[in-house]
């Protein structure tokens, strides 16, 4: 607000300038957005335009049945092609946010007759929506501290990793948009308590709605903002602002969060969202207390609150309490949990232990996500914490906790990027504004056309005044980041020597070129992570030859189109579930278990189906009306996530349903390892997994270096090379052996079974004729037996 | 491929058919000589017969009469006479519907005087008429297939002397039959010569013998052209191909499959389509997105293209895909001096060498706003309602013209000739809409910047 009134004298002199900022914040925006954008591109230019990775898989179909049979039948409508045989409903168990958005851009280019796939749509979606974030972060930093470090934001927030990583092209999910929506709501939040008008809170509300409409973790916000109001209250800067924001935001914001059907009852019966209802009581408490206030003295006051203060807090948490043990506020889910106790899901819940993302985050990775911004973020912290107000509470509370969680779950770095991205923002405009910090207003009148015309000018040195300072510095560093993010990084150059006069000029360019350099190395930085770890389709593989040239592997689509074309359409095809949506999407097959993992009793019925042993897994397999099998096997080709190297969470998982029937332990050597060699224990190479991936492996030779049956992935010998199955037979391989599908034998095709040669008892008929083809031998009848040195029997 | 030469129309169109009591042979004509050679290398029977006729009456003989094969009614593709000249002669297509046979009137060119004689060539294209047997195989095996044919000529007329050759594309004969004389060398069977037969004369020949020729059909063929008059036509084709030789029976191992090289295989790992020579921008993909084993090889007067299906297609076995490409229009497209355009474009085109398409529907998508459609095509082919579609911001919608026929062979790539009026005008019509689009969109840009719509002054320049 400060900054605001007393910009607000400076710009009215300077009116004709006002149309070159505005213009230099909309070219840095639109390259940031453009940046953005292209660079989530790779894996389109080199693969495809294609749908990535799993769950994206499910989100595109069901995106595209929507679009097929219209918004109302996709609400209603009951998969039966998923969790044979319980199905799944879809509209109530899913996010819509991202199936209606693409929708609805499909829609509008249909009725201006661009007849856009869908598929097309949901593939760029992603990449269009990170200008989106990049914008709103600009605002949100804007809000903040000042358009510059907005700019800084949101060129950073275009190209980071951390966000790129769930945000490339093809990768269809909800939190390609739902960043966006996290960000957008942040601002209009902030927004609102600045101005503590209805409208910006509103304007929230219906922002937050979207983002409940997108994603699962709209908790974060139904718990920050309240947190935020929260730590307000005990700083003592309850106002009257804040009080029609927050209330105004939460209850409309409760009120629409209840229309996503998936959501439904939740927030007014789960403990997640049971502190943002508290901090609403606890408003008006407060509020009362104010109003109290203005009418009691002040020892009369402050006896009543400390009283009033542990009574109310007492019944709000007592209530809760009782709610929760009556059972009409449900307790923490166990995602929850896992978030406060890294070690709880792998001892209760192997399943969602068992998923790559939710393992806790190495160091490695925040520097991988994030780069510089790690280092420069708590710089920016320190800037918000030192200059705190209202809203930079907001953002120091945002930090911290998104900081925890990063940490908690690799999956979670997402909600840290953004906050990261703020502040390194601010980290880096505070510093340029103190190190470009000059008192020469000689050059002030003409700097800005210069700017404009000549890019290899100084462009840090002509701030004049106190007041214009920040902004000026804003736009000028926006504009030197903007071709950054663009690519083109070597194209500023600094000369040291342009460097006018002041106190410690050399330190001021030396600081300066240090700082470009890091900028520099971050762009190339992102640009390299987003070009090697997260572009690849992971449908389609590529590996590399010596010679640089470049061999796809499509066994994946190879499998999945094969069952689409050469099984009947109904058939039940049992995997693990992670290939459940691709199965359903690529093969369109009726799947056992998907990603959706809404029933641990049905997967670990899958899981102990894989396994047990042949005999055992048919009861299973013919209980659940199997029809094929399917399996990855990395082997031939050393692709490392496959299912033998997934087999010990199909065992744990197995496990936690039946721990009769299968014990973990039994798949381990007695020295406690995992092999699949010939010392492996018995149990693990005679399980249906272990067969199906090795049917006739044994015989396969992959080169001359290494003996038949050398697995390329687990570097062995494998220990079960001669067996024959029974109830299953191949039904396809693929190219590679990634991919092998079975088919599940009826009871008459194995019935009998086959009797090894040697022990067959075959019935020869006891009369044999005498008189047949000339080339028998013939037999002379009565033939004298000839015995040496004596005379002739039959001669008599 | 395709130039404004051969706009020619073919003569051996097939007329409709007429149903007709009975059909008068003239039996004063005698097929003096008649040479078959029935080529089953493929998965199609080609019968090409080459028949010397006597006219032994004392009229001159301007037509006569081809009959059918009873067994061969449904599994005729194709029929064509060329005469001596190697000209076509015009067929017309008769019902007996005392007999059930299928006639064809052949209007000869030059008429025969009296006992004079004449040649006329006679070619057939059978589909569906090499039986898998045993209708189903393990991978190991070879696949053998049957034909069921006629020894002699199936004619209304008496035959003198008569041979027929059978050209298989193995050695491995499983049985024959022996109607002798007959021989056998190398992949080759003779019949004949038989002499003396009488009209309408059956005798079942049945050849058992080892192909592993591809069994390709396809079923459904999609072909989807789209005029631009900004100098381009796009052509896409989507296309379901299943293997309808023998059946896979048992599993499908890989292991035997990749140690197994040899090409004596019955499956088909890939196959070659012949694309015009001005093709660029060709893709070959299916529901899942590019399929990767795919190779262009431009040739001089065409372009090659390699199809691999995702899969080796094993009897029984079913693919699908999408290819397509464009081609510029100055080869395709001519504007007549009257003022119409004509397009000139295959009604079908080569998807791989011997093929068989059971249906193929044909859309030719016209520009916006033509007038006076009229269509010519090369045989007799089913015409569905026009439909309409919108294209890239079309406010007037472009007229889709469908074509389909059934059961078609290589024979039947031809030209379809589409005559149309449009106006050069309505090329204008969509830049200039998207102009005014944006023109507006500046407008309204420059108006809500310039003009303060706030209530109140304060809060607006507070605002930036």
């Amino acid at each position: 607000m400060v900054q605001a009134g007393s910009k607000k004298s400076a710009i009215s002199k300077i009116n004709s300038k006002t149309g070159i900022s505005s213009l230099i914040i909309f070219v840095v925006l639109l390259l940031a957005w453009i940046a953005g954008f292209s660079s989530r591109l790779f894996a389109v230019i080199r693969f495809e335009s294609i749908i990535h990775e799993f769950d994206p898989w499910f989100n595109y179909r069901a995106t595209a049945y929507m679009v097929k049979n219209g918004f109302y039948n996709f609400l209603n409508w009951f998969d039966e092609r998923a969790w044979y045989p319980l199905g799944r409903i879809v509209g109530g168990t899913v996010y819509p946010g991202l199936m209606l958005t693409s929708g609805s851009i499909h829609y509008i280019l249909h009725l201006l007759h661009i007849n856009v796939h869908i598929r097309d749509i949901c593939v760029f979606l992603a990449p269009v929506f990170s200008g989106l974030t990049a914008i709103s972060t600009y605002f949100l930093t804007k809000e903040l501290w000042s358009a510059g470090a907005g700019l800084f934001a949101a060129c950073f927030i275009a190209i980071v990793p951390g966000y790129i990583s769930r945000s490339v092209a093809g990768s269809y999910d909800n939190e390609g948009i739902a960043i966006f929506a996290l960000q957008f709501t942040y601002f209009l939040w902030i927004k609102s308590v600045k101005t503590g008008s209805v409208f910006w809170a509103v304007a929230a509300s219906l922002s937050y709605f979207y983002m409940v409409s997108a994603w699962g973790g709209y908790v974060f916000i139904i718990n920050l903002i309240p947190l935020h109001v929260f730590v307000l209250l005990l700083m003592g800067r309850f106002s009257n602002r804040l009080f029609t924001s927050y209330t105004t935001f939460y209850i409309l914001g409760l009120i629409l969060s209840m229309q996503i059907p998936f959501v439904g009852f939740q927030p007014i019966r789960t403990s997640e969202h049971m502190a943002a209802s508290g901090v609403f009581a606890l408003m008006f408490a407060v509020g009362f207390l104010k109003y109290l206030q203005t009418m009691m003295s002040k020892s009369e006051f402050k006896s009543l609150v400390i009283f009033g203060g542990f009574v109310s807090a007492g019944i709000v948490f007592s209530t809760v309490v009782i709610l929760t043990y009556a059972g009409y506020v449900a307790p923490w889910s166990g995602r929850f949990y896992s978030l406060w106790d890294t070690g709880y899901a792998k001892i209760h819940i192997p399943i969602i232990a068992s998923v790559s993302e939710h393992q806790p985050t190495t160091w490695f990775s925040f520097f991988f996500d994030l780069h510089v911004l790690i280092a420069t973020f708590p710089a920016g912290l320190w800037y918000t914490i030192k200059n705190i107000n209202d809203e930079r509470v907001f953002v120091v509370l945002y930090a911290l906790s998104a900081v925890y969680f990063a940490g908690v779950m690799v999956r979670l770095m997402l909600t840290l990027t953004p906050v990261v991205c703020i502040l390194s923002g601010i980290a880096f405009s505070g510093l340029l504004e103190l190190v470009l910090r000059e008192d020469d207003n000689v050059r002030s009148e003409d700097s800005e056309e210069e700017e404009q015309s000549t890019p290899n000018k100084r462009l840090y040195d002509k701030l004049p005044k106190e007041a214009k300072t920040k902004s000026k510095s804003g736009k000028s560093v926006g504009k030197a980041s903007a071709p950054q993010v663009a690519g083109r990084v070597p194209k500023i150059k600094h000369e040291p020597s342009k460097e006018s006069d002041g106190i410690g000029p050399n330190i001021r360019s030396a600081v300066t070129v240090v700082i470009l350099l890091l900028l520099m190395l971050f762009a190339v930085h992102c640009t390299w992570v987003t070009s090697n770890a997260y572009s690849s389709p992971s449908i389609v593989l590529a590996s590399y030859g010596s010679d640089g040239s470049r061999q796809i592997l499509d066994d994946f689509r190879e499998a999945y189109f094969w069952l689409s074309q050469n099984t009947a359409d109904d058939a039940r095809v049992m995997s693990w579930w992670d290939y459940g949506y691709q199965i359903a999407g690529m093969a369109n097959r009726t799947t056992l278990v998907d990603n959706n993992t809404w029933n641990n009793s049905h997967i670990a019925l899958v899981g102990k189906a894989m396994s047990s042993n042949e005999s055992a897994a048919y009861e299973i397999m013919t209980a659940l009306d199997v029809d094929y099998v399917l399996v990855i096997f990395g082997g031939v080709i050393g692709y490392s996530g496959d299912d033998i190297n997934k087999f010990l969470w199909m065992v744990r998982i197995a496990e936690g349903e039946h721990p009769k029937d299968i014990r973990e332990s039994d798949y381990f050597t007695e020295q406690g390892e995992f092999r699949i060699d010939e010392e492996g224990s018995p149990t693990l190479l005679n399980c249906l997994m272990y067969k199906l991936c090795y049917y006739r492996f044994g015989e396969l030779k992959l080169d001359y270096r290494t003996p038949a049956g050398f697995d390329r992935t687990r570097n062995a010998v494998i220990g079960n090379k001669d067996f024959q199955l029974t109830y299953l037979e191949e039904a396809y391989t693929t190219e590679h052996w990634l991919v092998r599908v079975y088919r599940v034998k009826k009871p008459d095709e194995f019935n009998r079974p086959r009797i090894p040669v040697a022990n067959r008892i075959i019935k020869s008929p006891s009369f044999v004729s005498k008189k047949s083809t000339k080339r028998k031998k013939g037999t002379i009848k009565n033939k004298p037996v000839v015995v040496k040195g004596k005379r002739l029997s039959t001669k008599q | 491929m395709s130039t404004p030469q051969n706009v020619k129309r073919e003569e051996e169109e097939v007329d409709e058919v007429n149903s007709v009591a009975s059909v008068a042979i003239n039996d004063k004509l005698v097929n003096r000589n008649v040479a078959r050679t029935i080529d089953l290398t493929s998965q199609l029977v080609k019968i090409t017969t080459s028949i010397t006729l006597e006219n032994t009456g004392k009229d001159t003989v301007r037509t006569f009469h081809i009959v059918q094969e009873p067994n061969a009614v449904g599994t005729l593709s194709y029929i064509s006479v060329k005469d001596s000249l190697k000209d076509d002669l015009k067929l017309e297509r008769l019902t007996d519907e005392n007999e059930n046979k299928v006639f064809y009137n052949v209007n000869l060119k030059q008429p025969i005087g009296p006992g004079r004689t004449t040649t006329v060539t006679l070619e057939e294209v059978l589909t569906q008429s090499l039986l898998p047997y045993p209708s189903s195989i393990t991978q190991k095996e070879k696949q053998l297939v049957r034909y069921f044919g006629n020894h002699y000529f199936y004619t209304p007329y008496v035959t003198t002397k008569q041979k027929t050759e059978v050209t298989l594309n193995s050695r491995s004969v499983e049985s024959y039959s022996k109607l002798k004389p007959v021989s056998q060398s190398d992949s080759t069977i003779a019949y004949g010569p038989y002499s003396n037969i009488q009209p309408f004369t059956e005798d079942q020949m049945i050849i058992h013998f080892e192909s592993n020729a591809p069994f390709l059909t396809v079923t459904r063929l999609e072909r989807l052209i789209e005029i631009s008059h900004w100098g381009n036509i796009a052509v896409e084709e989507n296309i379901e191909i299943r293997h309808t030789g023998a059946k896979l029976k048992g599993p499908f191992s890989r292991y035997d499959y990749q140690r197994d090289s040899s090409s004596t295989h019955h499956s088909i790992k890939s196959y070659r389509t012949i694309l015009p020579a001005s093709a660029h921008s060709i893709y070959y993909r299916d529901s899942n997105g590019n399929i990767s084993t795919s190779t262009v090889r431009p040739r001089k007067d065409y372009i090659e293209l390699e199809l691999r299906p995702r899969f080796p297609l094993f009897g029984g076995w079913r693919s699908s895909y999408t290819l397509g490409y464009s081609v510029p229009s100055y080869q395709y497209l001519f504007k007549q001096p009257n003022g119409e355009y004509v397009l000139i474009m295959r009604l079908i085109d080569h998807v791989f060498d011997d093929m068989y398409v059971e249906e193929l529907e044909t859309s030719i998508v016209l520009p916006v706003g033509v007038k006076n459609v009229k269509i010519e095509t090369p045989y007799e082919v089913e015409r569905l309602p026009d439909g309409v579609t919108y294209k890239y911001l079309d406010t007037i919608g472009r007229t889709i013209i469908t074509l389909r026929k059934q059961n078609l062979v290589e024979q039947h790539i031809q030209d379809v000739e589409i005559t149309y009026n449009w106006s050069t005008n309505l090329l204008f019509h969509e830049p200039l809409l998207l102009s005014i689009g944006l023109f507006v969109l500046f407008i309204i840009v420059i108006i809500y910047v310039r003009l303060d719509f706030s209530l109140n002054k304060s809060e607006h320049t507070k605002r930036d």
